[in-house]
């Protein structure tokens, strides 16, 4: 009984101390989930950036570069498009994010994830329209533009109302599992 | 006199750190390459308590009966123009694969759906899906449970189609939105709104007369090109359950 209890002891240990990466592993099914009541004008909040502000927010600019190459990978290899990447994106986010520091409000940390959030979302979305309209530079369509305009919006929009929520929860958790692991 | 030598021999390999995130690297490295299938079969899984039930089903199976019947008069009248000509083009047999909807992106950079039926039930890449309507759009990807699909609205998509009324054929090309476009390389076309569009019996990726779309709009003429906004038959964002054709062309 006490080795089955010891047992249980590390494995909690484990999955406190490994939450952050844990939750990676997760991004990818909310990614193909992609659950449309959540949707706004049928496009989704950009998934990656809630779990990449907390990650690199704690970790520093270096780690958050690092997984959001990991995460840019990851995500491409799910999207059917082989000559369009998210990796750009995501790494200047990640870097990004590790250079901010925590705020001591915490009315003022929540709407400032949202804001962050939403910086991101325009970085990684205008990037990646960047790259539609460089590799159809021939039969660039005025309609091409327009959907690719309301697309960042409503992600940019999304992404900032979400955020609150979610990154301030992964951000205790990513907390929380550190100074267990110090 | 002191020594300018390094008292310390720490380096970057000799951190365990540096070579566990080097091997993340490796796999996800091969993750891409995979294009995710380890990703999509656990996805399959993980999804499975979730997947449309029989009511929904049995709708559909409704529908494609009303499209079958719409799509055998035009087979008919296919079949005595091909007649004429004396040189027919294999259409698709009736080894037809029927699988649910698992993930879908519809509105936003990705329009792709994943369905739950992958190589190990047959399906390969080129294969057709068609969903209550009509076509939805082309295998691009097959994991061991599941199978990606470009759908027809994606800027990727660029497929041959016929337009029964005036018989011309003409591009359908996906712009990202909901509306897919069909440039037709002729200013005279007299095309008009409602006009219904299929798959070209000259295509070389569909079998013939699978319906598409009908005409919603008439752009303004360009130079030597016509185009018309496409509004689609089969609708990508309330689809669950989907056929996949093999293709014998």
């Amino acid at each position: 009984m006490g080795a089955n209890f010891e047992s249980k002891y590390l494995m909690n240990k484990f999955f406190i101390k490994k939450l952050s990466i844990i939750s990676f592993i997760f991004i990818p099914i909310i990614f193909l989930w992609h659950p449309s009541w959540l949707g706004f004008l049928g496009v989704q909040p950009y998934w990656p950036l809630f779990w990449l502000l907390p990650y690199s927010m704690i970790n520093g600019s270096i780690n958050g570069l690092i997984f959001g190459l990991f995460l840019g990978l990851i995500l491409d290899s799910l999207t059917l498009d082989n000559n369009l990447t998210q990796i750009p994106g995501l790494i200047f986010c990640g870097f990004l994010f590790g250079r901010i520091k925590l705020h001591r409000d915490i009315l003022v940390g929540h709407f400032r994830y949202g804001l962050i959030c939403s910086f991101g979302s325009f970085l990684c979305g205008t990037l990646y329209f960047l790259q539609i309209l460089f590799r159809n530079f021939l039969d660039i369509n005025s309609l091409m533009f327009i959907s690719g305009v309301k697309i960042i919006l409503a992600e940019v929009f999304l992404t900032g109302f979400f955020a609150p929520f979610i990154c301030s929860q992964l951000l205790r958790m990513f907390k929380f599992s550190r100074r267990e692991l110090q | 006199m002191l020594s300018n030598r390094r008292t310390s021999t720490s380096r970057w390999w000799h951190k365990k750190k540096n070579w566990i995130l080097f091997a993340i690297f490796i796999f996800l490295v091969f993750v891409r390459i995979s294009k995710g299938s380890f990703y999509k079969d656990l996805y399959y899984f993980i999804s499975k308590p979730f997947w449309p039930g029989k009511f929904q089903k049995e709708i559909v199976l409704e529908s494609i009966d009303q499209e079958h019947l719409i799509k055998l008069n035009l087979l008919k009248k296919d079949n005595t123009r091909l007649r004429r000509i004396l040189s027919l083009q294999e259409s698709s047999n009736n080894e037809n694969i029927l699988a649910a909807v698992i993930s879908r992106k519809t509105g936003s950079w990705w329009r792709q759906i994943i369905l739950n039926k992958g190589s190990k039930d047959g399906v390969e890449t080129g294969y057709i899906v068609i969903g209550p309507g009509g076509l939805l759009g082309i295998v691009d990807n097959t994991s061991l449970f599941t199978s990606s699909v470009t759908l027809i609205t994606s800027p990727e998509s660029k497929l041959g189609v016929w337009l029964d009324r005036i018989q011309i054929n003409g591009l359908l090309v996906g712009l990202g939105d909901d509306y897919p476009r069909l440039i037709l390389y002729s200013k005279d076309a007299d095309i008009k709104v409602g006009d219904f569009v299929s798959s070209s019996p000259a295509s070389t990726l569909l079998p013939p007369n699978i319906p598409i779309g009908i005409v919603q709009s008439i752009d303004e003429t360009f130079k030597s090109k016509k185009t018309a906004k496409i509004s689609l038959l089969a609708k990508p964002h309330v689809i669950d359950w989907v056929q996949i054709l093999k293709v014998n062309i």
